[in-house]
């Protein structure tokens, strides 16, 4: 019973996880998102800026499709507290494929707020080489970004015409699924051109740029699936990343009592192999 | 040819290690300048990796489509969906490819309808494998694999709304344990990750690392 118990068939697992994700995405709960300091932190950045008055915020893509159901959320939502400041927003993609996924959010939150291509955001596009193009972009934004996604001179679109280096603007934030914020833009950006820089990253990107946070290089982050939730809650427009909540909380209680049952019969295989 | 092969490498090894290294410190208009016209450079080096990447994929396929290798039927699928992609890419929603990339189109349909959804599957599908895995695998074998266990627990259950719910306390030790013993480590890996980085750097470029230039016939 034991030994059965200890080498159970992985499908039982699987199908136990399976239940945990879909049955809370059937069933309309949602459970108390708390908010951390680092979202927190993202949030009273962006506050400030709108404060301060007419703001530029840069959103860098460097994602792809496999990670659009945690990042995507917070894309969302910060796009929708930008544009509810009427904060101007201009978009870049480090990665190839985040291209689809900038416009596509871009698009969607634009027509929410109703603003207007070129006067309120702008969309650059992709530009091969991760650092370099950063490092481009600390010199001559309009060198590193002729043009944008559309083909249109940089130069000639009225939120991007005045901004010349990344010192320009006022909030820089990343979306990572990678390396780029501690690779890219924390060495050869916020350091060599000091900007206030924020990052939104995959739940496994997070403690990895925990270091830069508590330095001050970046203001804030948004960790994971649970980070997205949090911006959710701080806007007050909960989505697709505060109802997947319910189901991440199932599935981790279901890993747990997993954990638990297999040292227990480890222990109790362990205890009954001594006494023989 | 050993000057070509192995003197002219490392001269220009040198010689741009050490520009590359002083351009970043020197706030000179000419310093910058120089930075610009290296950067601008560079981004064009990467756009060309972009070629051998994709010659390099479909040589691999190709090689096991002729080979009728296991799984050949799957390379096919490569080529059949560069091919799609490409051809959605080149007729640009019937502006052709000379035009700026359209806003809409069979691109853009096939790319958030078929590489997103599966992008996201297969990444998705970790959390079975990790579930399947840490059954067998995370077992309190030894007072260090125990304590690894019960911080794992708490962070699993202070980093979603449900633990909260339980109790205040697996927030709070789950902020605990990131902010304070996982950032000490993390923050030691990454110095010696840095400085480890460095000393490479610089046996490269004083010519005392060379397996970066190959190896075959001196």
């Amino acid at each position: 019973m034991i030994d059965r118990l200890l080498n159970i068939d992985r499908r039982i697992i699987f199908v136990f996880v399976f239940i945990g994700v879909a049955v809370p995405l059937l069933l309309d709960f949602n459970l108390p998102v708390k908010i951390t300091p680092s979202s927190q932190a993202m949030y009273d950045r962006i506050e400030q800026v709108a404060a301060e008055g007419e703001g530029i915020v840069l959103l860098s893509f460097s994602y792809g499709p496999s990670t659009v159901p945690e990042i995507q959320p917070m894309v969302l939502s910060i796009l929708r507290h930008c544009f509810s400041h009427d904060l101007k927003v201009v978009a870049i993609c480090l990665w190839p494929d985040a291209v689809g996924l900038a416009q596509q959010a871009l698009e969607t939150v634009s027509a929410e707020y109703g603003k207007e291509y070129g006067a309120d955001y702008a969309f650059m596009g992709y530009k091969p080489g991760g650092a370099i193009v950063i490092v481009n972009m600390g010199q001559d934004l309009h060198s590193a970004y002729p043009q944008d996604n559309w083909g249109k001179a940089s130069s000639e679109l009225e939120v991007t015409s005045n901004i010349h280096s990344l010192r320009d603007f006022d909030f820089v934030i990343d979306f990572a699924a990678g390396n780029s914020v501690d690779h890219w833009w924390v060495p050869y950006g916020q350091e060599k051109y000091k900007f206030p820089l924020g990052a939104g990253c995959t739940a496994v990107v997070a403690p990895d740029l925990k270091p830069y946070q508590n330095s001050g290089q970046l203001v804030g982050m948004l960790g994971g699936l649970a980070g997205a939730a949090e911006y959710e809650k701080l806007v007050g427009q909960p989505g697709s990343a505060t109802a997947a909540m319910t189901s991440q909380s199932s599935t981790h209680l279901i890993l747990i009592a997993f954990i638990v049952l297999g040292n227990a019969m480890y222990f109790i295989s362990r205890r009954s192999a001594r006494s023989q | 040819m050993l000057f070509l092969r192995r003197t002219l490498p490392m001269i220009l090894a040198f010689v741009t290690g050490i520009i590359g290294i002083s351009i970043y410190y020197v706030p000179h208009s000419s310093a910058q300048g120089l930075e610009e016209v290296l950067a601008r450079w560079l981004r064009i080096v990467y756009a060309f990796a972009f070629f051998l990447g994709l010659f390099s994929l479909l040589n691999l396929h190709w090689r096991r489509v002729r080979a009728r290798q296991a799984g050949w039927g799957y390379s096919l699928i490569v080529y059949l969906s560069f091919g799609l992609m490409i051809f959605f890419v080149l007729y640009n929603d019937g502006t052709g490819p000379f035009s700026p990339q359209a806003r809409a189109g069979g691109y853009q349909w096939l790319f958030l309808n078929v590489q997103v959804p599966c992008g996201a599957t297969m990444f998705s599908i970790l959390a079975f494998f990790i579930s399947s895995a840490a059954y067998r695998t995370f077992r309190a074998r030894t007072p260090e694999a125990a304590i690894l266990l019960v911080a794992a627990v708490i962070v699993m259950l202070g980093r979603v709304p449900v633990g909260a719910y339980i109790h205040d306390f697996f927030p709070a030790a789950a902020q605990w344990l990131m902010d304070v013993p996982n950032m000490a480590a993390k923050r030691g890996i990454l110095l010696g990750v840095s400085l480890g980085i460095v000393a490479t750097s610089l046996r490269i470029i004083f010519g005392i690392e060379r397996s970066y230039l190959g190896g075959g016939e001196e």
